[in-house]
């Protein structure tokens, strides 16, 4: 089974008509502008940040308990699935449970409810279900958990864009990443590295710096119009929670993590890209087939690499530039972080809504024969996934709604950054421009992507 | 402070044109494979425009396609035909519309089908995991 650009799927979409970039592209331009002289100049989002607080039933409810330990148990029991289904299953990916679960469920599903429902990750890690279950062990025993080393926050979040950058060089670099043995030894290295990581420094220092999955559905669910806070569940206008600066290093190298690796699998689709690979594997005919597959996995990792870079390069020289214009002399690197996050949500819509719609089908199958042994356990392993289900013209316009939507998210939340960051100086309209210059480029680049297929 | 980031910018930046760079030249190359695919596909369509299904011919020689991925782009509702010679055994796996076919070392299989799926769907060499086909449907 060869991967088809993201891990897992059948259907490719085709490429968006290039109307679509040239009217997106001046749409974000337009915006970025009027957004720059005639909208607010002083920062409203931080103030709304704080949200009105839901009825405090509701707060405890859904953060009590018992929901926790239920949704830990089911977490487990689904974990416990993946692996074992990508252990003994059959190795026939897409008749597995494991490759569809991960790709698709997971690694699609919970950055889509995060963004809905706030951090749900948060109750639905199994790792971190595993982790509280140990710990009430051993309480119950007398014991007391403590961390055996202390977290030093100069590390941030550099372990987990390293363990980010993990999974998605697995996704989209290596040859054959539905191959379930293949996701169960991946499977089985990240549990290691959450479990051993909690472990050591503590359940909260690792989901904050170490879990790259937390890090990244913690950061998403700052979109959501729902939080947690003391207890209670409170409303707040979605975006806001993304409000201010993002001062935890390695804050940037993540995000740039998330953007970068969307749009190399957008790029990794293009017709350059496939016949580089293919080219690749031409010269090679003659060599065995593990050196074709590591020289395939090399080409895609050096793209994967470049991509990320040229996200921080852009980042670091607008940057750069906005802090010479408004004559800041301290580095503004932490400030427009945030506003990176509602664009790689919008990548992620824009990259993934065909898989997530028609790939997602395959899991009702899946569910009543997940060792692809000819089970039939909830009567659904007949149900045949519509392949057609969404037009070609609707997943145009959910990518190139997705991809504007996110892109003035983005400027306002830049802009709102600004207003507080070049406040006190007189160019602090000039000062904007290398900020609302690098999302036009973003905006422009994934609407590119898009229109090249 | 600023300078060693611009510096550092500055490099990464340069690393990245450079690494686009040599991508160019590769497919300065690419671009002439594609090339010779189209027109060894114009043709087919052209010799085959008399009957009814499309064909969409791939040759593969040491386990690659010939000329590089083959591309075809047809309606839907069009009747496609892949006919695909190998000279190594494997199965010619059509993804999306699930079709499945052994092929023996020197042999041809032909995989005909219904475009009824809009997308885009590979063909592949299942057991080496190499893509030999693309067929574009369009609405």
């Amino acid at each position: 089974m060869r991967l088809l650009a993201h891990g897992i799927g059948v259907v490719r979409d085709l490429p968006i008509p290039a109307v679509y970039f040239y009217v997106g592209a001046s749409l974000v331009l337009v915006v970025s502008f009027v957004l720059l002289f005639a909208l607010w100049r002083r920062p409203l989002l931080e103030e709304h940040a704080t949200g009105r607080a839901l009825p405090g039933w509701f707060g405890r409810l859904v953060l009590s308990g018992a929901v926790r330990i239920v949704l830990g148990l089911f977490s487990v029991l689904l974990f416990g699935l993946t692996l074992a289904t990508a252990l003994f299953g059959t190795t026939t990916s897409l008749l597995n449970f494991a490759p569809t679960f991960v790709y698709v469920i997971f690694w699609l599903g919970i950055p889509f409810l995060s963004v809905l429902f706030g951090n749900v990750w948060s109750v639905l890690s199994p790792w971190r279900a595993i982790a509280d279950a140990i710990v009430w062990l051993l309480e119950l025993r007398g014991r007391e958990a403590r961390p055996v080393l202390e977290w030093s926050d100069r590390w941030g979040r550099y372990p987990a864009a390293a363990a980010l950058f993990s999974f998605v060089a697995l996704e989209l670099a290596k040859v054959s990443p539905d191959y379930p043995r293949t996701l169960a030894i991946a499977t089985a290295l990240y549990s290691y590295w959450a479990l051993a990581g909690m472990a050591v420094y503590g359940r909260d220092a690792w989901t904050r710096g170490g879990e790259g999955f937390a890090v990244m559905f913690e950061l998403l669910s700052r979109i959501a119009p729902f939080a947690a806070r003391e207890g209670r569940m409170v409303l707040r206008w979605p975006f806001t929670g993304l409000a201010g600066d993002e001062r935890t290093r390695g804050a940037l190298l993540f995000v740039a993590v998330m953007l970068g690796s969307t749009s190399f699998d957008g790029f990794s689709r293009t017709i350059r890209w496939q016949d580089l690979t293919s080219q690749v594997r031409a010269h090679l005919a003659a060599s065995s087939h593990r050196t074709v597959d590591l020289a395939v996995m090399g080409v895609n990792l050096v793209g994967l690499v470049l991509f990320i870079a040229a996200i921080l390069a852009t980042y670091l020289v607008a940057v750069a530039a906005a802090e010479k214009l408004g004559g800041i002399r301290r580095s503004l690197i932490p400030d427009f972080v945030l506003p990176l996050v509602p664009i790689a949500a919008a990548y992620m819509v824009a990259h993934y809504f065909t898989l997530a719609v028609i790939q997602g089908q395959f899991i009702v199958t899946l569910a009543s024969d997940p060792f692809g042994r000819g089970w039939d356990l909830f009567g659904t392993a007949d149900f045949a996934p519509n392949l057609a289900l969404v037009s070609p013209q609707t997943v145009w316009y959910v990518q190139f709604g997705a991809l504007v939507v996110g892109h003035v998210a983005g400027l306002a939340i830049a802009h709102d950054r600004a207003v507080v960051v070049f406040r006190d100086t007189r160019r602090s309209v000039e000062a904007q421009i290398p900020m609302l210059a690098l999302m036009v480029l973003y905006t422009s680049a994934g609407l590119w992507l898009l229109s090249r297929g | 402070m600023n300078k060693i980031l611009l510096v550092v910018a500055a490099t990464v930046a340069s690393i990245a044109l450079v690494g686009c760079g040599s991508n160019d030249s590769e497919s300065a190359s690419t671009d002439t494979t594609t090339t010779e695919t189209t027109t060894t596909t114009t043709d087919t369509t052209t010799t085959t425009a008399a009957k009814k299904p499309t064909e969409v011919k791939v040759v593969v020689v040491n386990g690659s396609p010939q000329g590089g991925i083959v591309r075809q782009t047809v309606n839907k509702d069009d009747q496609v035909v892949l006919v695909v010679t190998s000279d190594i055994a494997d199965e010619i796996h059509l993804h999306g519309y699930d079709k499945a076919r052994d092929v023996a070392a020197g042999g041809t299989i032909r995989l005909p089908f219904k475009a009824t799926i809009p997308g885009r769907f590979e063909a592949e060499l299942e057991s080496r995991g190499v893509q030999i086909a693309e067929i574009t449907v369009e609405p």
